[in-house]
């Protein structure tokens, strides 16, 4: 529902402190409210698992039309049971808040981070190539790294394992078949020992086409 | 504008021939359309697609009026057919629009209506050739991809040669293409055509990996300048020109490679 348009309520009548004016304002923002809890994970505030299924559905439906490539990185925290048990569960929420805040900072706008479920987080990024979506996802890996979360003067250090892959428009996935593709990335990275990310071979940069000096060289007739 | 009906060609499949340089002004569009009348002078119905689609060439190189482009069909749903203009019976023109650049980056939903146009078309014509824009932009690439047969036109310039190899190095990198084309224009003779094509062959086997054949070459010729200026082909307007003598052997090549039924003079001669 559009912020502020509880402020649009007139009274039919023309009445000053119209008490039913009041209650429609209520009413319009607890709807509000209640729209962005069910798109919202109630803990991290990230989107949830509903919302994330609906964006990737549009993504990818954007994708057969458009021809840019829909990304899918798909994370799991490294551990994190070990976390829980050692920390407690409340210091679990903690490092899951952090963790979804400090990569929220480390997307773009474009981007949809969610938090999929228990500690895993899944990131939609659109029009995103292959090779650019592993970069991000070394990206949050190096961050997630680099910034330990501090409990009362101690510094816990995660890690998190990534799985990436893409859609293409080409591609004649349904979603459950698209995350369950990128899912095997993760779980690849995790059987390779962790803390990092793991995709298909073509993330490599893909092969230039670009001319080499080389090739100019040879086209122009300094053969070789 | 003439209309004409056009029956089905029974039981035939289209022969779609794409005409791409990389460098603008080789050429390439008044090769196409000659070669094209060269086919139809073998008894063929040809097409000839204008895929520079934001700004048209193959009418303003014919004179011809044009009242509905390639544009109108997308944006209207207008009847493709109408769309097609005929110069001469057998040879229909799908004319382009002019100063439109969304033209030039078609999304794969207007591809794939497009492809769908083309293919309604071309079920009337035997050869439907596609004359490109220059360079390699998205357009460029995907009529190439549509393409059963991948002509690369270029000059002894080396500029046309260097835009001619970063085109197949496009087109076979990022659309697994494997077989090229090469037409050599505004040669001296056809002996610097060869040249320039083994030149480009050996360039394109090192480093890509596959091979050229050569289509053949096309002379300079003043006639031509003088054709094009007058907006009229020169195998109609010098048909005994060096030029179109060139062009007619072109057709040959194709009709080789095509090998379709009926048609007229079918020696065909192997520049490959």
């Amino acid at each position: 529902m559009e912020k502020g348009l509880h402020l649009a309520v007139q009274c039919p009548v023309g009445k000053q402190d119209c008490p039913l004016g009041a209650e429609l304002v209520r009413l319009r923002q607890e709807c509000a409210r209640l729209a962005e809890m069910v798109d919202t994970d109630s803990l991290t505030g990230l989107h949830n698992y509903r919302h994330f299924l609906r964006a990737l559905d549009r993504e990818m439906e954007r994708t057969r039309r458009t021809g840019l490539p829909t990304a899918l990185i798909m994370i799991d925290l490294d551990h994190f049971k070990n976390v829980n048990d050692t920390y407690g569960h409340e210091t679990g929420n903690e490092v899951l808040c952090a963790t979804g805040a400090l990569w929220k900072g480390n997307i773009r706008k474009i981007d949809t981070l969610c938090r999929y479920g228990g500690e895993e987080f899944g990131v939609i990024l659109p029009g995103t190539r292959l090779h650019r979506a592993v970069r991000t996802a070394e990206r949050l890996r190096r961050v997630l790294g680099d910034s330990p979360v501090d409990l009362g003067g101690r510094s816990l250090f995660l890690t998190a394992s990534f799985g990436v892959d893409v859609f293409e428009a080409g591609d004649d996935d349904s979603i459950q078949a698209f995350v369950e593709r990128v899912d095997q990335f993760l779980l690849a990275a995790k059987a390779e020992g962790r803390n990092r990310v793991c995709s298909s071979t073509a993330a490599a940069e893909p092969e230039p086409t670009e001319l080499s000096q080389e090739e100019r060289r040879a086209l122009l007739g300094d053969s070789t | 504008m003439i209309f004409q009906e056009i029956p089905l060609i029974p039981g035939g499949a289209s022969r779609v021939v794409c005409f791409s340089s990389g460098k603008g002004g080789v050429g390439k569009t008044s090769v196409a359309i000659n070669l094209g009348l060269a086919l139809v002078e073998k008894g063929r119905k040809v097409l000839l697609v204008d895929g520079d689609l934001g700004l048209a060439n193959v009418d303003v190189m014919l004179g011809l009026t044009v009242r509905t482009t390639i544009r109108d069909v997308l944006e209207r749903g207008d009847d493709p057919m109408q769309a097609v203009v005929f110069p001469e019976p057998d040879f229909g023109v799908l004319p382009a629009s002019s100063g439109v650049p969304e033209m030039v980056n078609l999304g794969p939903e207007d591809h794939d209506q497009l492809a769908g146009v083309f293919g309604s078309i071309a079920k009337a014509f035997e050869y439907v050739l596609i004359d490109t824009a220059a360079g390699i932009g998205p357009s460029v690439l995907w009529l190439n991809s549509l393409a059963d047969y991948n002509t690369v036109v270029l000059n002894p310039d080396p500029a046309a040669l260097t835009d001619a190899y970063a085109l197949i190095k496009v087109l076979h990198r990022e659309y697994r293409r494997e077989i090229f084309h090469l037409l050599v224009n505004l040669v001296r003779d056809e002996r610097e055509g060869i040249q320039v094509c083994e030149g480009l062959a050996k360039v394109v086997r090192k480093f890509l990996g596959i091979s050229l054949e050569y289509l053949g070459s096309v002379p300079r010729d003043p006639e031509v300048i003088r054709a094009v200026r007058e907006q009229v082909p020169f195998v109609r307007q010098r048909p005994g020109c060096r030029a179109a003598g060139a062009v007619r052997k072109l057709a040959d090549s194709l009709e080789a490679w095509a090998c379709l039924p009926g048609g007229k003079g079918e020696s065909g001669q192997n520049y490959a």
